[in-house]
């Protein structure tokens, strides 16, 4: 059963990627969308179905790289890892923690207001980690202000939003969702955009680019890893259970 | 039988010669294209290679109105490109057009945000955008001339496990599912009142992530459904068909093409080397 929900969860996935791409497109970065849904499907089939959501991930990511996006099967096939990337960090910090996929919402006013504080101090973080990468470490002041500035406004509002998550209800399951959240933009984000730009055979981007595609995809990642990953979480997780289609492992 | 281009996009190869191809073949040459990009870093080679895609495309019968599609992508890629060269870098050269934007004092010196088009720039975006055009070519190469029949046979012929050729064939058929099991959804909304057309776009992109529920637990029946009717045909993820109702054996035409395109990027990989 796991093998053809992985096909049917690849399906959905690259019609929704392409629809993403389509509708909300990063211009200049094929495949790359401002508003990436299909990682609300593979993300969370990561965490319920092991390696065979990250592989939906890949599979996905692979055809949307050929079609519409254009690259060649060796480029897509080096970038696609980056979906990949996005469904198995959130596994690693779900089997790490320990965590026990229970979703129950005991305060729903704190899992609401969740997707908001995490994803805007995240993204807040991030601009000000990049300004000041980009400018702040060579000209100083007035950057290094708007660096520090943005950085303590985002870490406030992300501080919120994990308090928020562990009143939300279970603390471990919510800190490991969150945990996932930051770091799946990142790290995905950084295999993304730098196979976009800096390293693969070769580059379809130039390495000038890594910035706005990466700021770009890691917005992406957030807000809808925080509104409809988690939303799907939620409403599906007791489905996952009672079908059998849960994995404790890996595969299985 | 339509192949994944000719599915998503309507593009199809034509030439019935290129289309009997082994599934192999059909593989190794836009393979070929593409692994010969890396060594295309000059406009010369970059736009030789285009031009032997192009060929090859013409060879399988893939009309080059097919880059229509690939419209958006292509220019926007190429105005990235050179946006990234004069906007975002500096690259030495002979200056054609300079314009600043912005300039701040700062603590450290000033900062200044320019426009700056040098001739080495635009050689360097030249080769790039040529290098897109071989790309998506390639890629319209390997979709508009397989179909999921031929990889789903390929995969047999490999010796590959029911459970992988099972899952690639069930991946083509889920896409057809899932727009149609979507249209159900929609309907079903629109049956209980909400106008789409009216609808602010923040308040229909909510409707649509929320329609993703229905939609997910509706492929969850449908795998369990298909699981129940493998299992009940005796087929296994791990086992393997001794025979088939197909032949599907390499001839002396995909020996031929396999070997063509491994010159190709044998050729490229010395040029670049010398270079």
């Amino acid at each position: 059963m796991h093998i053809v929900t992985f096909a049917f969860a690849t399906a959905i996935s690259y019609v929704l990627a392409v629809v993403s791409y389509l509708i909300f497109p990063v211009l200049g970065a094929p495949g790359v969308s401002a508003l990436y849904v299909a990682s609300a499907i593979y993300v969370p089939l990561g965490i319920w179905m092991g390696l065979w959501g990250c592989l939906a991930g890949y599979m996905s990511c692979f055809f949307l790289g050929l079609y519409p996006s254009g690259y060649s099967p060796v480029q897509s096939f080096i970038w696609s890892w980056a979906d990949f990337i996005e469904a198995f960090v959130p596994l690693l910090i779900y089997r790490a923690l320990k965590a026990d996929l229970d979703f129950t919402v005991k305060r729903p006013r704190a899992a609401k207001l969740l997707p908001f504080f995490v994803s805007s101090g995240s993204i807040l973080l991030l601009l000000g980690i990049v300004i000041q990468v980009l400018w702040g470490v060579a000209y100083g002041e007035p950057f290094t202000t708007i660096y520090v500035v943005l950085v303590y406004l985002g870490a406030a509002l992300a501080v919120v939003g994990i308090i928020l998550g562990l009143l939300a209800g279970n603390a471990r399951t919510w800190l490991a969702q969150i945990l996932s959240i930051i770091a799946t933009g990142v790290c995905s984000g950084l295999w993304g955009a730098g196979t976009l730009t800096i390293f693969n055979f070769p580059p379809p981007l130039p390495a000038e680019l890594f910035w706005p595609v990466f700021v770009g995809w890691v917005l992406s990642d957030y807000i809808v890893l925080s509104v409809i990953s988690t939303a799907l979480l939620i409403a599906l997780t007791p489905v996952f259970k009672r079908t059998g289609l849960l994995v404790k492992g890996w595969w299985a | 039988m339509p192949t994944v281009l000719g599915e998503l996009a309507g593009i199809e190869a034509r030439s019935e010669r290129y289309m009997d191809l082994h599934v192999l073949a059909k593989i190794v040459v836009p393979l070929s294209i593409s692994l010969s990009l890396p060594f295309a870093k000059e406009p010369l080679q970059a736009l030789l290679l285009v031009a032997v895609s192009a060929i090859a495309c013409a060879a399988a019968g893939i009309h080059l109105s097919a880059l229509k599609k690939f419209l958006a992508v292509i220019v926007s890629m190429s105005a990235f490109i050179v946006l990234a060269f004069s906007l975002f870098t500096y690259i030495p050269g002979r200056v054609l057009y300079e314009a600043t934007l912005w300039k701040v004092q700062a603590e450290k010196g000033v900062f200044e945000w320019k426009i700056a088009v040098t001739d080495t720039g635009l050689l360097y975006s030249a080769a790039f955008i040529l290098r897109i055009f071989a790309m998506i070519l390639s890629a319209t190469l390997l979709l508009a001339s397989v179909t999921d029949r031929d990889l789903v046979w390929g995969l047999f012929s490999l010796k590959m496990p029911f459970g992988v050729c099972v899952a690639a064939s069930l991946f083509f058929r889920g896409i057809h599912l899932f727009v149609s099991d979507f249209y159900t959804v929609r309907e079903a909304m629109s049956a209980r009142g909400v106008d789409f057309e009216r609808t602010p776009l923040v308040k229909r992109f909510t409707l649509y992530a929320n329609a993703l529920i229905p939609l997910l637990s509706l492929m969850i029946t449908r795998s369990y459904e298909v699981s129940m009717a493998l299992e009940s045909r005796g087929i296994a993820p791990g086992s393997r068909s001794a025979s088939g109702y197909h032949l599907y054996r390499m001839r002396r035409s995909d020996y031929a093409a396999v070997a063509a395109g491994i010159a190709l990027t044998l050729a490229f990989a010395a040029w670049g080397w010398l270079a």
